[in-house]
């Protein structure tokens, strides 16, 4: 289990500048759905972008605090 | 055991493969049912592979894809991650051509049946 800004803390440690907003999906604080806004996506493939946000995530999903995500990634033009 | 391989050799089997949560008839994840039902839609054949009792494997799969999820799914040897991301392809087309080039041609699709 993880709190929803613990995990977008995470997400920004990795990319500084990104906007994160995180539902939690089934009122278990383990399944969610991410949407993240960054300038570091430009000029990345869209499987690139996710490998970007899961290597932020790489330990939280590893010791079981994430179970699973729905991951959106959008390019921030800012 | 080298499971790298065992991957390796099942990738180059199957021209649609998922690494999931479960069976193709018994799924045990609402992600890996999701993507069953995707590939269930284009008509070409497809395999799954359960991973989710076999901690080492799922975790030579995460380093060899640098992705931590389930379900994976490859195509014709490449990985493509998700329905996150198949989702999106396939709604730009980019997909049916990946999925057209790896068949050598359109999924022979099933006669819809009309019961009026």
């Amino acid at each position: 289990m993880i709190a929803d800004d613990a995990l977008a803390t995470l997400i920004r440690a990795e990319l500084p500048d990104a906007e994160v907003g995180v539902v939690d999906r089934t009122g278990t604080m383990d399944h969610f759905n991410v949407t993240v806004r960054s300038k570091a996506f430009a000029g990345k493939t869209l499987i690139e972008q996710h490998q970007l946000v899961y290597g932020a995530l790489k330990a939280a999903l590893k010791d079981g605090r994430v179970h699973a995500v729905e991951l959106k990634t959008i390019v921030s033009e800012g | 055991m080298d499971y790298k391989e065992e991957i390796e050799r099942e990738i180059a089997a199957n021209k649609v493969l998922v690494y999931g949560k479960g069976t193709k008839d018994a799924p045990r994840c609402g992600f890996t049912l999701e993507t069953i039902e995707f590939f269930d839609r284009f008509g070409y054949p497809f395999e799954v592979i359960d991973v989710l009792e076999n901690v080492p494997k799922r975790e030579a799969l995460a380093e060899m894809t640098n992705w931590p999820t389930l379900p994976k799914v490859f195509v014709n040897g490449k990985f493509y991650g998700d329905t996150d991301i198949l989702g999106p392809m396939a709604q730009s087309g980019e997909l049916q051509t990946v999925l057209q080039e790896a068949f050598g041609g359109p999924a022979e699709r099933k006669e819809t049946i009309n019961l009026h």
